[in-house]
């Protein structure tokens, strides 16, 4: 093992190179990150055989690394922002077609340059697994963990890993580099899709409905029914990944932090994450009972785990770092409705922060903290919505 | 937690100079992070940097707003009030000028440390790039890391001749730090300058992004144009009676295009002391 002070697209590089990706497709102008720099500097220096098509598009390099997966390569490819909203149309293509690509999504608001998770989030329909990362060693693990999930013969589910773009993209810290031959062992090459055609009989099906009089409803329910399939996979694989490489987040779905014997939990994802430790650790220290429970997965959704949890506590304010305009915070959304059938349930608060790169801090949570411990003292919620 | 603020400008290395630190600190065994300020940098403009050290992973992913340390490439930035700005009480500004700690004018309780960091970059490096110049003086000022791991640190970043060049000039810094001493001036200027403005030229005075100035020598001029032509700030203008060229120095950012692109070599850039 090595180790090197990387930015974070350095990590999402890296981790392609100890993947062994066989074929990467990328649209290199901005909204571009400098990942694409990256990969082509280990290219050019021919630090392993791979293939790495520059394209004139998001939509083409989407395109690209599906027909280079339908035939058995690993793929990579990755992209930001207003690139991630030109791919929309043939994300839905690669989730249809069970394509195991894995792409990392540099998150970047739709309103101006700065992060926020409005680029991914609103790509929740295309059928992928979105996971959000916090850390530029998260990056790195994750992007292995995605290939070894994506490719199970049981998934076969592109996966998105997104993590915030200039705040962790360009941000350097150490970031401990796996030796090759372990990862070699331990994320054997990628295979073909076991079968391009629908098995009429079994109702199985990579993409391609069955035609005639055949239900047209199957390749819906089983691209959907493989989705969810993701919790349980990704939960052995985090087992596994932890038993070879020493480290773990969470149960994979879902990284508690401080959560023993607490009355509220903060729900945050990608970066904002990090600064919630920081914050939650500052309020315990003051007596107060409020801890972290950092969202990792959003698709598939921790449904269990948070029923479990809820079961616990009093109060869970969930932070989002987008908005559907006219809809709400989707998280905040999908907690509630995961909560809606469990006899007792929380007080659930939403806030919106870090919107189009607004920058969250330590203080912020503690305001996030002391007004969802108010709620719990009054059992009410005078204000459902705060935009911090 | 040790947290600093490197303050420069777009192509004195502060973003590097963050990252050896942060590399250095690691090979201690500490963890650490190094942040750009996030904007569109570029050479000349003032910008900002920062680096966490800690024992344990770095959780904050925020900008420092009170640092220890304040760490200052630019010898005209340094005498900005906003470099000591939010400063912790208590806390060390080390900044790269010629003049001693007691004669510098910024004022609050923290300690002031000097090093003539550009002398030393343009001496050893024959650059004036002082992001290596300046951490000898950070070692032997703080003593929050060790000057091999510095070195080591370097070595990584500027492999063979480049890193031992570098590696000079910080032990040339690490000996010719003055300071620390408290600060003499007991408060603050109150006129403060926004450290990050940036624009072009044509909008703002860049005057202080030189290191070099271009001067004219218009006995050696052909009157050919060229400078005008390149000049991408517009600073240089035409003096059409006289068929010479001559500069608007507030607009003028000391990039040196129009003496490179002079034919007969009549624009020489001269160090000018500040």
């Amino acid at each position: 093992m090595s180790y090197e002070v990387m930015v974070g697209n350095k990590a999402a590089a890296t981790a392609c190179k100890l993947a062994r990706v066989q074929v990467a497709s990328a649209f290199p102008i901005t909204p571009q990150t400098t990942i694409t720099q990256y990969l082509s500097e280990m290219h050019a220096n021919a630090e392993w055989d791979f293939d790495f098509v520059n394209v004139e598009g998001e939509l083409s390099s989407q395109v690209v690394v599906q027909g280079a997966s339908r035939i058995g390569a690993r793929t990579f490819t990755c992209t930001s922002g207003p690139g991630l909203l030109y791919m929309h149309h043939p994300m839905q293509t690669t989730g249809s077609g069970r394509l195991p690509v894995v792409m990392a999504v540099v998150h970047r608001s739709y309103k101006g340059m700065q992060p926020d998770h409005s680029d991914l989030m609103s790509q929740e329909w295309t059928g992928w697994g979105h996971w959000y990362v916090e850390h530029a060693q998260e990056v790195l693990d994750s992007i292995l963990m995605a290939y070894k999930v994506a490719e199970d013969p049981r998934i076969r589910i592109p996966i998105a890993v997104g993590y915030d773009g200039y705040v962790l993209s360009y941000t350097a810290e150490p970031v401990e580099i796996p030796d090759q031959a372990l990862v070699d062992e331990w994320l054997p090459p990628n295979k073909p899709i076991p079968e391009v055609l629908p098995d009429k009989v079994n109702k199985a099906t990579f993409g391609r409905g069955f035609g005639g009089e055949a239900d047209p409803q199957v390749p819906w329910k089983v691209h959907h029914d493989a989705i969810l399939k993701i919790e349980e996979v990704h939960q052995e694989v985090m087992d596994s990944f932890e038993k070879t490489f020493g480290r773990r987040y969470g149960n994979a779905m879902i990284e508690p932090y401080m959560m023993d014997d607490v009355d509220v939990a903060i729900i945050a994802m990608g970066t904002i994450a990090g600064t919630c430790k920081a914050a939650v650790e500052k309020m315990q220290k003051e007596g107060k009972k409020v801890g972290l429970i950092k969202l990792r997965s959003y698709i598939p959704f921790p449904v269990k785990d948070f029923q479990e949890w809820s079961k616990k506590l009093d109060a869970i304010a969930v932070v989002d770092r987008s908005i559907c305009p006219g809809k709400g915070g989707p998280v905040y959304q999908r907690l509630r409705e995961t909560l809606y059938d469990m006899k007792k349930r929380p007080l659930t608060l939403q806030f919106h922060a870090g919107l189009g790169g607004k920058e969250v801090r330590v203080r912020d949570f503690e305001l996030i903290g002391d007004k969802t411990l108010k709620a719990v003292k009054s059992k009410k919620v005078e204000e459902p919505v705060t935009w911090v | 937690m040790i947290e600093i603020r490197l303050h420069g400008r777009g192509g004195q290395g502060a973003v590097t100079a963050s990252r050896i630190l942060a590399t250095a600190a690691y090979e201690e065994g500490q963890y650490s992070q190094a942040i750009p300020m996030y904007g569109t940098e570029r050479r000349g403009a003032p910008l900002t940097a920062f680096v966490r050290i800690d024992n344990q992973r770095v959780r904050e992913r925020m900008l420092v707003h009170e640092p220890d340390i304040s760490i200052v490439l630019d010898p005209l930035i340094a005498k900005q009030q906003g470099v000591v700005e939010s400063l912790k009480a208590g806390g060390i500004v080390l900044l790269n000028t010629a003049m001693a700690p007691e004669e510098v004018k910024l004022g609050g309780d923290f300690k002031v440390a000097t090093v003539d960091a550009t002398t030393i970059a343009l001496e050893v490096l024959g650059r004036p790039i002082t992001n290596t110049a300046i951490l000898g003086a950070f070692v032997k000022v703080t003593g929050a890391l060790k000057l091999e791991s510095i070195e080591k640190a370097i070595k990584k970043y500027f492999p063979g001749r480049l890193g031992d060049m570098n590696i000079a000039a910080v032990r040339r810094s690490y000996e010719e730090v003055k300071g620390p001493i408290q600060a003499v001036v007991k408060s603050g200027v109150q006129e403060k300058m926004d450290l990050n403005v940036g624009g072009y030229g044509v909008l703002k005075d860049v005057s202080s992004w030189r290191v070099f100035t271009p001067e004219v020598d218009v006995d050696k001029c052909i009157s050919c144009k060229a400078c005008w032509i390149f000049c991408p700030e517009t600073a240089i203008q035409w003096d059409e009676a006289k068929k010479k060229p001559y500069i608007e120095y507030n607009k003028c950012k000391g990039c040196g295009v129009c003496a490179n692109e002079c034919p007969v070599k009549a624009i020489e850039m001269v160090r000018v002391e500040v």
